[in-house]
């Protein structure tokens, strides 16, 4: 194994065992302490090819190949973008160039080739699949939380298991030390013959431990045999549907026009017989609210003829 | 619609007589309540024909008044404010809310149901004398106004069964130039404005009313428009009709304006006799306002920049609730 050391300060890890390199996005390393003499003020440019870097940028190198580094940033920064799946596609070839783009990309940011134009052709696949990315990213984020909720489960499961196991350990051992605090006291008091007692001892601890194995250990029942858990809903992503109080169906009712009068004219003779001719037609703007010439002539014929049989009846109290 | 509307069921009433009831009967509740206040004179109080004469010449001039609008209001406000002060006056005694004040509040309250947009400002510019305490009066009113009209606020005027009527003349009937009728008829609907006629019968019998007026005023002759063509499937109703519509031309022909001289006796009778309590010029008036004022908010009595405005709402909820 090559020394590892410092490119601007010349240290290696032989003089110095702490040393910690780190790395950058351009690929080019330098020892902590340099990071920090040189990127004091958040921002500076690489010593060795003047690319403008942000100190919390830099990690801890863990290739011995600095360049593998920069490989592993750029691929993590292209796959962020380029989240298709193969669902995606509609053939593997398709996808299969897909990874092949990508592969080439990743290719030619790291060796440096054609990177304008390689750039520009990150921009335009961002610009064209926008939506897909956005769909995808989130996507990725519920795939990671669902991930992480397994992990948890499996961790309690694990917890769980454990310490079953250890109060079972300690009650056997409490369990022992009984028997064993029972089988002297026995002998020390009992006038029978020692061989005896302790034969049958051994006989009686035989058969327990018999019974234990019989005994399946007991497993808390807390999941459906589906595997989902009690009170625990699969999707957290989805709110539950409110439950709305139904009421009675609606029952539609025809309109009953009350008129008290002569029968206005139906919509289809206003037009029909020329009531339609003695009113200004609308205007677009009326028309755009909805208003018809038809309507205005309909609601002015209806209230002429409402109410003309009225006749006074009995008396009414005032606005009451 | 009007067959199922508040107008109808609430604001439209059998005879003149039930209405002098009610007007009436505001007249005695007053003089019951205000006994004290004429030490025994008989003539302190106004009677009800005083307060019906006052009243009519209060008519006159809020047609005068809506006429000279600027700007120039559609005819329905005008019949609305027309509406809301036969309605007023019906629960209310001019003794207790001077007619003025209430023409005004009247008038401005129809502006805005019938989206007519003044400011207040606008409004008050076309009141003669202080425009301030104009305001003053017709915003602490408004609420008492539309709190006496029981909100029921939409009128149900005679202009569109008229423009319905004219249109079905046009369309079924062979009458020459039915425009020709236009002037005749809004001259008979404004003298009817005058009368009891918006609270005793329904906007289309007005309307019907007003269209055959104008016609026997061109000697033309709309009868067999109305037994053959409108009331061909009832005749039985025709009676009822002929007897509103004769009713309706009768009581425009009788009207007669106030005597001027009647009138002005009454309005200084009245200044002495009306309620001082609603009188913004009187000391009861300013000093219930100032009490109000001062229970409200802990603001000393004796603040010079007292301004009647600020406290306008909390005075007309206070009215309603006497």
């Amino acid at each position: 194994m090559d020394e590892q050391a410092c490119p601007r300060c010349k240290t290696t890890k032989y003089r110095n065992p702490s040393l910690k390199l780190m790395v950058n996005v351009c690929g080019h390393t330098l020892c902590e302490a340099c990071v920090d003499l040189l990127f004091l003020k958040g921002s500076g440019s690489c010593p060795e090819c003047n690319v403008p870097l942000r100190r919390n940028n830099f990690r801890v190198q863990l290739f011995e190949d600095p360049m593998v580094e920069k490989e592993v940033d750029i691929r993590r920064r292209i796959l962020r973008d380029y989240n298709k799946r193969e669902e995606d596609f509609g053939s593997l070839e398709e996808y299969n160039d897909y990874l092949e783009e990508i592969e080439s990309i990743v290719y030619n940011l790291c060796n440096n080739i054609e990177i304008i134009e390689t750039n520009k052709r990150i921009e335009a696949y961002k610009r064209d699949n926008r939506e897909v990315i956005q769909r995808n990213k989130t996507r990725v984020g519920r795939d990671e939380y669902e991930l992480e909720e397994m992990l948890e489960l499996e961790r309690v499961q694990e917890e769980a298991r454990k310490k079953e196991l250890e109060e079972l350990e300690l009650e056997h051992k409490k369990k022992k030390a009984r028997d064993k605090q029972a089988l002297i006291e026995e002998l020390m008091h009992s006038g029978k013959d020692a061989a005896q007692i302790v034969s049958e001892f051994a006989e009686k601890a035989e058969k327990q431990r018999e019974e234990e194995k019989q005994l399946p250990p007991l497993k808390s029942i807390n999941e459906f045999s589906t595997g989902i858990k009690f009170g625990q809903t699969t999707d957290t992503t989805f709110l539950p549907v409110p439950k709305s109080e139904e009421g009675p169906l609606f029952i539609y009712e025809p309109l009953e026009l009350i008129t008290e009068g002569p029968m206005p004219p139906p919509p289809s003779d206003i037009e029909g017989m020329g009531y339609i001719s003695h009113i200004r037609a609308e205007t677009p703007q009326e028309n755009a609210g909805g208003f018809t010439s038809t309507l205005a002539c309909q609601r002015a014929l209806q209230e002429a003829l409402q109410c003309l049989y009225y006749t006074s009846t009995a008396g009414m109290a005032a606005g009451t | 619609m009007y067959p199922v509307s508040s107008q109808k069921r609430s604001w439209t009433f059998a005879n003149e007589t039930l209405l002098q009831a009610f007007r009436v009967e505001q007249n005695t509740k007053y003089i019951e309540l205000h006994k004290e206040e004429a030490q025994g004179r008989e003539d302190y109080f106004l009677t009800p024909e005083e307060e019906r004469l006052l009243l009519k010449q209060y008519e006159v001039y809020l047609a005068d008044f809506c006429r000279r609008f600027e700007p120039t209001m559609p005819k329905c406000v005008v019949g609305t404010a027309f509406h809301y002060f036969k309605r007023f006056y019906l629960n209310n005694t001019p003794m207790d809310y001077h007619p003025k004040e209430i023409l005004a509040t009247c008038v401005f309250v129809a502006c805005k149901v019938e989206e007519f947009n003044v400011s207040i400002y606008q409004f008050v510019n076309n009141i003669k004398g202080d425009r301030n305490k104009a305001t003053d009066i017709v915003l602490s009113n408004e609420l008492l106004l539309i709190g006496q009209l029981n909100y029921y606020l939409t009128i149900h005027n005679p202009f569109r069964p008229i423009e319905g009527f004219l249109i079905d003349i046009k369309t079924r009937s062979n009458m020459q130039n039915p425009e020709r009728l236009r002037p005749h008829i809004d001259s008979f609907i404004d003298q009817t404005f005058f009368t009891d006629a918006c609270l005793l019968h329904t906007p289309s019998q007005l309307g019907l009313a007003a269209v055959l007026h104008a016609a026997s005023k061109e000697q033309e002759n709309l009868d067999s428009y109305v037994t053959d063509l409108l009331f061909v499937s009832a005749r039985e109703k025709l009676p009822g009709l002929i007897d509103a519509v004769r009713k309706i031309r009768i009581m425009v022909k009788q009207y007669q304006q106030p005597d001027r001289d009647r009138v002005k006796a009454i309005e200084k009778k009245l200044d002495k006799c009306r309620n001082q309590a609603n009188n913004p010029d009187s000391e009861l008036y300013k000093e219930r306002l100032r009490r109000l004022y001062t229970d409200e908010d802990d603001i000393p009595a004796d603040d010079a920049s007292f301004h009647i405005a600020d406290v306008s709402s909390e005075t007309s909820t206070m009215n309603i609730s006497q």
